[in-house]
């Protein structure tokens, strides 16, 4: 659907991801990079223990050509302007200064060519008190809100083990870049998107970065949690050892929700225990979705909760995951098997579905994500290359790009 | 001034975070967004925290209000015939239409994409969902925690010593929207030159399992499963978040990292430690990372006497990652936030003021803009069915007097 736009990317790993997306949907996104290589070719996760190829780079640069240019040369840095120059889309997460020494920030190069969109990925934005900040995934999660109220009990907040921040900037960053692209389509400008890191966050945290604005002076995650509480059906003040259950083979997440939000999936999760002889007469005969005005009453005691939930354990303990996932679709339970990388690669769903693309890493053809969404038409998005080597085709390109015409509006 | 998506028509019949998410940033940059739900059938995301003035009430919803502002709202009963038609109607008006009903509902309806497409052949529609509309998995229920289990993120969120904790909330309602916005807008973009429209089926586990791509290959290429590992970074070290001074009775941490060698030596030197400047045994990431209980105790050591904005500030002063842990008043009193104008105060029918945040990119030449709260329950019935479909009073007497339009 994006055949007809060219995207050069100057961005490390912050920004990787950006021109894979747009890549995959059809546009020809050309990684741009000093003889060095990009920081992002050792990105982790890297194989043998760093010495083996970055699997981030491999990942989030599959699609893109890719070309070197000697960018601390005078000829390099006016190949490279003159390549900005065809293109439609700069994307880039490279230090502003390092940009403006080239003249290849977003200023100097929309003054050269203004109908040329530049994409900024940067940890707090562009410009502003915090722009010069040094920063990194984990500390960019503690900036942008998701990461204070996410707590194991009493031990301090956690982060994603793998690092998150930068992938949901750079996903915007795509959006912001297509929304510049039609707004070319009525003033004939390009302009600048500034992607902020910190700012994506927000919409990572269910609107908590919102609850001091409007007065909800103790949200849920402030509170001790207690039994009854929880309504949301995110689970989100429900202790974590309430939430998981251990089954034949693995791990499983289960809120007994209660309340009107989600309190019939409990409904339904006690329903099918029933059918098996799993659970009394009396506990599968509980109404969930009005169960925290019964505990408020008193009619329901602790101890008729631990019984509910023992017979949960119990049950669950004589199932795999498979038989849990199975049961969750048959019944409409919010009761999930806990899935690691190896049960995704193994999933009869995604296979048939057509999600995997196929990639050559370092000689070894490896499965990776190739769907972001399925698009009727002729129009799937897909990975056609696996990332490039460094200056595989600066030749091919340079012949491509600077024999077209600069983008005319 | 120009707006990005001036004259995009969408009608949006999503609801929670996922679907409404996708026409929120549409509504920003110019996009007519009529949001239909029922009165009756209160969509979740009314029942949910963050609530003004903490008081659940299906008008107090917070998160309801981040997902939906810019929108035009309409309750309708979709399971009568009435209800239906009005949504036939919008259909034929809009350039977009976005679902997250349960995969088949709408075709039950008479409304998928196939129905809705013969009198409207450029229509782009988008339907998502927890696992798709396809496969063996598409009948399963629930919200983004289903996805997050699904796709991998549980069981890479906790302690090395604990269970898995999995992430924040929903966490694949945070990345289906993004990477079903950037398809959305491609699919308008090849429809501005060609015309033709499409139907788009976002997964969020698909979503999600995209978000650990590196993973995903990692194990493809030699068998590695990664593992949770509390807060600790494949390279840099130390890389933690450390306990600070309490503030106003509540905890308060600081999210600290070294990335190199040099800031490693600057951060010690900052903790007044150049003892442990200078070790040997700490010079490199690989020895630190050896060592990082041992350095964490002592970051902490040094942290817990001092208030987090201090050692944010002391830190950064020096070129080295930190930040306060980020509570909800941070975020909104955050001077690099407040620059960017992300959070819009805006005047609310009932709760006078109400906030949310603004676009999550700045666009210098088209910017975004909140232009209004989002919608009270059937807040716009009158002005969507009289002025954007054209139907008559008596005709809206109708539908009212049927019970349709709630």
């Amino acid at each position: 659907m994006l055949e007809h736009l060219r995207v050069l990317d100057l961005t490390d790993e912050r920004g990787l991801l950006c021109g894979r997306l747009l890549a995959d949907l059809g546009a020809d996104v050309v990684q741009l990079e000093p003889l060095t290589g990009s920081s992002a070719r050792s990105a982790p996760p890297t194989a043998h223990g760093g010495a083996g190829p970055s699997m981030f780079w491999e990942t989030f640069a599959a699609n893109k050509r890719g070309i070197a240019l000697d960018l601390d040369s005078d000829e390099g840095v006016a190949t490279a302007r003159e390549l900005a120059g065809r293109a439609d889309i700069m994307i880039t997460s490279l230090p502003e200064a390092w940009l403006r020494e080239r003249g290849l920030d977003p200023d100097a190069l929309r003054a050269a060519h203004p109908h040329l969109i530049t994409t900024v990925i940067s940890a707090f934005g562009w410009t502003g008190p915090k722009s010069g900040y040094a920063d990194c995934d984990l500390v960019v999660w503690a900036a942008g809100g998701p990461l204070d109220p996410h707590r194991d009990e009493e031990r301090p907040p956690l982060r994603i083990s793998v690092p998150q921040a930068f992938l949901h900037a750079s996903a915007d960053a795509a959006a912001g870049s297509l929304i510049a692209l039609h707004a070319r389509a009525t003033t004939g400008r390009g302009q600048l998107v500034d992607v902020s890191a910190q700012a994506s966050l927000g919409t990572a945290t269910l609107a908590r970065v919102l609850s001091h604005d409007v007065g909800d002076p103790q949200p849920e995650w402030h509170r001790q949690p207690t039994a009854g509480k929880d309504q949301s059906g995110s689970g989100a003040a429900t202790p974590n050892r309430l939430k998981k259950w251990r089954c034949a083979d693995g791990m499983v997440e289960l809120h007994l929700s209660m309340g009107p939000a989600s309190g019939e999936f409990t409904n339904r999760l006690f329903a099918w225990l029933h059918s098996e002889n799993a659970v009394s007469d009396r506990i599968a005969a509980w109404d969930w979705t009005t169960l925290p005005q019964r505990i408020a009453d008193g009619e329901i005691t602790e101890a008729d909760l631990a019984e509910a939930r023992a017979a949960v354990a119990d049950f669950l303990a004589t199932l795999t995951k498979r038989q849990v996932l199975d049961a969750a679709m048959k019944h409409r339970l919010l009761c999930m098997a806990i899935f690691d990388v190896a049960d995704i690669a193994a999933s009869p769903h995604l296979d048939e579905r057509g999600y995997w693309a196929q990639v050559d890493i370092d000689g070894v053809p490896v499965r990776i994500p190739g769907t972001l969404a399925h698009v009727s038409g002729d129009a799937q998005p897909r990975v056609r290359r696996r990332a490039p080597r460094l200056g595989e085709h600066t030749a091919e390109v340079l012949a491509d790009w600077l024999t077209a015409q600069e983008v005319s509006v | 001034m120009t707006r990005a998506l001036d004259g995009l028509n969408v009608l949006d019949l999503s609801w929670v975070v996922a679907g409404p998410l996708i026409g929120r940033a549409l509504a920003d940059f110019g996009a007519r967004v009529v949001r239909v739900e029922s009165s009756r059938r209160i969509e979740t995301a009314r029942l949910m925290q963050p609530f003004h003035g903490g008081k659940p009430g299906v008008e107090n919803s917070a998160l309801y209000g981040n997902c939906n502002a810019g929108k035009l709202g309409l309750t309708v009963n979709l399971k009568t015939e009435a209800g239906r038609g009005v949504v036939r109607d919008l259909a034929r008006w809009a350039d977009v239409v976005i679902e997250s009903f349960s995969p088949g509902q709408m075709a039950k309806w008479g409304l998928d994409y196939a129905a809705l497409s013969r009198d409207n052949p450029s229509l782009i529609m988008l339907s998502t969902s927890i696992a798709g509309q396809t496969g063996p998995w598409s009948a399963l229920a629930g919200y983004g925690n289903v996805g997050a289990s699904l796709s991998g993120f549980q069981h890479l969120v906790g302690w090395e010593d604990r269970l898995p904790l999995g992430p924040f909330g929903p966490y694949t309602d945070y990345l289906g929207p993004r990477l079903a916005l950037v398809v959305l807008l491609a699919a308008l973009e090849d429809r501005r030159r060609t015309g033709r429209g499409r139907y788009i089926d976002v997964a969020q586990v698909e979503a999600g399992v995209f978000f650990l791509s590196p993973q995903v290959a990692h194990y493809g290429f030699d068998g590695t499963v990664a593992q949770r590992r509390g807060n600790r970074d494949d390279v840099f070290a130390p890389h933690g978040v450390y306990p600070c001074q309490a503030e106003d009775g509540k905890e308060r941490f600081v999210a600290i990292a070294a990335r190199n060698n040099a800031e490693w030596r600057r951060l010690a030197e900052t903790m007044g430690r150049s003892d442990l400047a200078d070790r040997a045994d700490l010079r490199t990431a690989e020895q630190r990372r050896a060592r990082a209980d041992f350095l964490d105790e002592q970051i902490a050591q040094w942290t817990k006497t001092r208030r987090a904005a201090d050692v944010e500030q002391c830190l950064q002063a020096v070129g080295v990652p930190a930040h306060r842990s980020a509570s909800s008043a941070d975020f909104a009193a955050d001077p690099q936030l407040a620059h960017r104008g992300h959070l819009v105060r805006l005047p609310h029918p009932i709760h006078g003021q109400t906030t949310v945040e603004g676009p999550r990119y700045l666009l210098s030449d088209t910017p975004g803009e909140v232009t209004r709260p989002a919608p009270t329950l059937g807040q716009d019935n009158e002005y969507v069915l009289r002025d954007i479909l054209g139907y008559s009073e008596e005709r809206i007497a109708q539908l009212t007097e049927d019970g349709v339009l709630v």
